[in-house]
């Protein structure tokens, strides 16, 4: 351990410098003195006596030297020396020196942007406590299509969960929707029902009152009339008032008391919905629970997943009705659907940055030796009087971290504006509850690149510039012109940085190309003027099959008399371009009489009424639509889309052949309404023109229409066409149904079919993509131009004299010209023949992780032409000053 | 730096502290102190005394306090703090083992071995 005298003389040696340089002159004056009076004393003349005491002991500051070596803080002072001089030489030379800070800023910016995005999003999105054990559980039917359903289970079920071995708790929620009663419009809300052990389970502290507790929902009785607000519904229905707590919230005509107010990171449970309002899960609630498991310390994902599959087995036993037969389990952590979706971008993302890192590390280098070269005199002569090479390369890696510590600051400031540029441009692809900020894990990064990049740039410099060559250098003095191998190194560079930044802008033609693509896609509907409303049903309203098709259809009509409206259609599930990102396609199996095929035959199922396609504008090619009684009756018709007729009919016509769709039944569902015969045979009574149903990325899916009436849920939709902007109709179309039936909740699915295009989650995607590649894209070459532009000024600087006498001697322009281009040009091809070679790889990369990219060997060729184009204008003022020598002046300036 | 210096290092520093041990003094005094006890016979370099001392006093076994010299200067005297007394014994011990064993080996005669 050090002692604490020690501590103290350095820290006094260090921060109180002038207080301990007077005590050591101090003393030492005592001590000259004290000597001065003994000689004095013992005969010598006072002036000889003092003269003689002073050259015996040596100069004052000199002892203060010494006081420092003898407390060992040399070596600091030699580093604080290099810092200073540093600092001072990068001063000297400010313009090259911002160059490089600024080409580091970028690099280590970008990448710790990144890095922060990923450790939001990836690594630590989630406000709960041990979010990494927790897991989430769905329902996979293997036999009907690639849907996932909740894995809901009834309360016995919920308990022997959570007696198994691998799991350390179980929090059980259900959502449902809400009407707020008691004020004047009903509001919908959306509560999710959540069991006692909310606070322990999720850790996660309110930001007014409390959260809820076990006592709140005790065993056998019914829960309490508690309710925990959202941070969102706070804000939104209450504007955030500090003293909600203790007052009270009518919901389905009972009253429950607010307790607490969430904070605002927490959304809860954003994999299903989200919630306005927690309420304290109880029998008398909801029937069912979906579990949010959290596992043992120490457990598996495979040996959680054996024993859950063996528990769903025993489950199955007691309430076939709540799984499908041929279901299993998948038990994922919740941050799954996040990795799948978003992994492979964010990596490519940060492969990106680091070539943008490397090209600004490259531009710094070049800069170095750039620099080194004309310091080549003072470090030879360093070397010549007994400089240590340990200290040559000390002193020039300082410098190389004095430059990238000042990238970093630029950096890390740059970082906190970026980082955040993906989550708005894409919000809904990330965990909403990330939340970006700079913590210590992205500070300790950012710290390691500067110790990384520092190494990467400056040792190669360092190393290479200590070891001069004495005798040449010394001799030649400054009339040399640049040694052949370091103008080499200087070409390897510079083709180096070429290929990195082909490499970054190929894969941001890649990406624009992709972009274009989506953007230009054929929809095949008309989206304008058009808005679609959600209407929940209520289960006692309409109790049976009859009463349900009746309420909808009169629904409908009272929307479609109201002015401004031009045609209303029924669709029970559909909302064009349909689904993307992930497979929740809902394409099911159908068969097809008289067919022999034994492969599954799939398709997407719409539910709609014969409006859909005027109101859509999808054409009808053959046949014809089902009237208005073939729609109530809902049965034993269908029309299709061209690709499936096309796909099962290619030659001959699909109208008139007869199709058979198993899964449009009830199953005893309570809550379903099937027609009498919705599972026997339909006939295809016409086709229609494809239009987009399985997401903007995906060619059209073969498709089955069919009346509404044959399927209806306790939710339905409502596609409006109106006459002008959509947005205005939306309180005119609440107004109605209030009039019609003022329990009748709506919801906007889309108030804007067209505008809702670029909210696609991969028309965002693609747009993050293009974007953030082109931005990279562009600084890479912005950076690789400096570092062209540096190493070409610098070659011309040293051939000056060179250049003068080859004039002078009658060299013509162009021959100047040639020999300053020459192997500049060598290097910058050979840097785009290998970086266009890398492209070809690296393209399949990109395709494997760009969802729908596309080659796009035009794109490249633009590129290299930009590339080219830029170049020549860079070189042009270098050059420029090389053909302008003065073969006068420079001789003479010698 | 060759081994002789480390050697005379080592032992100045012991000087130095049992001189400081016998009781507090400043810097000449110590120096003198020494000189006195070995009858002038040891010389010590007026250089490398005040790296000694300063580097005893970094390392904790000298406290150093300013005061008032006899003829009324401010001076600095030291005086040893119960590591640096621990530091003398353990040192003491170490020295008198090193002589007789140098002692032994200088003495030797033919017969020994």
């Amino acid at each position: 351990m050090i002692p604490l005298s020690t501590l103290g003389s350095w820290w006094n040696a260090l921060f109180h410098r002038t207080r301990v340089d007077d005590d050591v002159e101090t003393e030492l004056r005592f001590h000259i003195d004290a000597h001065a009076q003994q000689l004095v004393d013992s005969g010598i003349p006072q002036a000889d006596a003092e003269r003689i005491s002073r050259v015996e002991f040596g100069r004052a500051d000199v002892q203060k030297e010494k006081y420092r070596e003898a407390i060992g803080l040399r070596p600091l002072e030699e580093i604080g020396g290099d810092v200073r001089y540093g600092l001072h030489s990068l001063y000297r030379k400010r313009g090259s020196s911002l160059v490089a800070i600024l080409s580091l800023a970028l690099g280590i910016g970008a990448t710790t942007a990144i890095f922060s995005l990923i450790w939001a999003t990836l690594l630590h999105p989630f406000p709960y406590a041990d979010a990494d054990r927790i897991v989430n559980t769905n329902l996979v039917d293997e036999a009907q299509s690639a849907t996932p359903l909740p894995f809901a289970i009834e309360p016995a079920e919920f308990d022997s969960l959570q007696k198994a071995h691998s799991i350390e708790s179980v929090l059980g929620f259900f959502l449902n929707g809400l009407t707020e009663t008691g004020t004047d419009i009903p509001q919908d809300v959306q509560a999710a029902y959540v069991t006692g052990n909310m606070s322990s389970f999720l850790g996660v502290s309110p930001r007014l009152g409390r959260s809820i507790q076990p006592f709140d929902a005790p065993d056998g009785q019914p829960s309490s009339n508690v309710v925990v607000l959202s941070y969102k519904f706070w804000e939104q229905r209450y504007n955030g008032d500090p003293k909600i707590v203790g007052k009270l919230l009518q919901l389905n005509h009972s009253n429950y008391t607010i307790i607490g107010v969430m904070p605002r990171r927490f959304t809860f449970t954003e994999s299903i919905g989200n919630a306005d309002v927690y309420i304290p899960w109880g029998s008398n609630r909801s029937p069912d629970l979906i579990p949010w498991i959290k596992l043992r310390r120490g457990i598996g994902l495979a040996t959680a997943n054996a024993e859950l599959q063996s528990l769903l087995i025993q489950f199955r036993r007691e309430t076939p009705y709540l799984f499908p037969p041929s279901s299993k389990l998948r038990v994922e952590p919740i941050i799954a659907p996040y990795v799948q979706r978003n992994a492979g971008t964010l990596l490519l993302l940060f492969g990106s940055v680091v070539l943008l890192l490397l090209i600004g590390c490259v531009n710094c280098s070049i800069l170095l030796l750039a620099r080194g070269e004309a310091r080549k005199h003072e470090l030879a002569i360093r070397t010549a009087i007994g400089g240590s090479r340990f200290r040559i390369v000390r002193q020039l890696f300082i410098e190389s971290l004095v430059i990238s510590a000042a990238g970093a600051a630029i950096g890390v400031a740059l970082s906190f504006w970026l980082a955040r540029l993906p989550l708005q441009l894409m919000p809904q692809a990330f965990p909403q509850e990330s939340a970006i900020t700079i913590n210590l894990p992205v500070l300790l990064f950012s710290i390691g690149l500067v110790f990384f990049t520092s190494l990467v740039f400056g040792l190669y410099p360092a190393l290479r510039l200590s070891r001069p060559n004495l005798s040449q250098v010394i001799q030649s003095t400054s009339r040399t012109t640049v040694t052949q191998s370091n103008r080499f190194t200087l070409n390897v560079l510079i083709g180096l940085q070429i290929t990195l930044t082909f490499l970054l802008l190929g894969a941001a033609a890649t990406s624009i190309a992709a972009f274009l693509k989506i953007t230009s896609t054929q929809l095949g509907y008309d989206p304008r003027n058009v808005l679609i409303v959600g209407l929940p049903l209520k289960r006692e309203m309409n109790p049976n099959w009859g009463a349900r098709a009746s309420y909808i259809s009169r629904v409908r009509e009272a929307i479609s008399g109201l002015p401004g409206v031009v045609s209303v259609a029924v669709s029970q599930r559909d909302i064009p371009p349909g689904p993307s990102l992930g497979p929740i396609g809902l394409q099911v199996s159908f068969e097809i009489s008289g067919s022999r095929s034994q492969q599954v035959q799939l398709a997407a199922i719409s539910l709609v009424s014969p409006e859909y396609f005027s109101t859509l504008k999808i054409p009808l090619l053959k046949g014809r639509l089902w009237d208005q009684s073939e729609n109530q009756r809902g049965d034993f018709v269908a029309v299709v889309n061209q690709t499936l007729a096309q796909r099962y009919w290619p030659i001959g016509d699909a109208i008139g052949h007869q199709i058979r769709i198993d899964s449009l039944t009830n199953d005893q569902a309570p809550l379903v309404a099937a027609s009498p015969q919705s599972r026997q045979q339909r006939e295809i009574i016409g086709v229609v023109a494809d239009s987009r149903n399985d997401g903007l990325d995906h060619p059209p899916a073969p498709a089955i229409y069919v009346p509404y009436t044959a399927l209806m849920e306790d939710y339905t939709q409502l596609i409006v066409h109106t006459a002008n902007q959509p947005l205005a109709s939306i309180k005119t179309i609440q107004a109605a149904l209030h009039s019609a039936n003022s329990e009748q909740r709506m919801i906007v699915v889309a108030d804007d079919l067209e505008a809702s295009l670029p909210r696609q989650p991969i028309w965002a995607l693609h747009r993050v993509f293009t974007v953030l590649f082109s931005f990279f894209a562009f600084l890479a070459l912005a950076l690789a131009l400096v570092g062209l532009a540096s190493t070409l000024a610098f070659a011309v600087a040293q051939r000056t004299r060179e250049l003068g006498i080859r004039m002078a001697l009658g060299a013509q322009r162009s021959h100047i010209l040639w020999i300053v281009l020459q192997t500049t040009l060598s290097a910058v091809s050979g840097g785009i023949i290998v970086g266009l070679t890398l492209n070809l790889f690296t393209e399949r990369l990109l395709r494997h992780w760009m969802p729908d990219s596309m080659s796009s060997p035009w794109m490249l060729a633009m590129v290299t032409l930009v590339f080219l184009l830029c170049a020549t204008i860079t070189c042009f003022p270098p050059v420029r000053r090389a053909t302008n020598v003065d073969p006068r002046q420079t001789l003479r300036c010698e | 730096m060759n081994k002789s210096v480390d050697l005379l290092q080592g032992t100045l520093e012991i000087l130095i502290l049992k001189a400081v041990s016998l009781g507090p003094l400043h810097g000449y005094g110590i120096l003198m102190r020494i000189q006195q006890i070995s009858d002038g016979r040891l010389q010590i370099p007026q250089g490398s005394f005040y790296i000694a001392l300063y580097r005893i006093e970094h390392k904790g076994w000298l406290k150093g306090e300013w005061g008032e010299s006899e003829n009324n200067r401010r001076a600095k005297f030291y005086r040893l703090t119960a590591a640096g007394r621990r530091q003398l014994e353990s040192e003491t011990k170490k020295w008198s083992e090193m002589t007789d064993v140098v002692q032994g080996i200088l003495s030797a005669t033919p017969e020994q071995i």
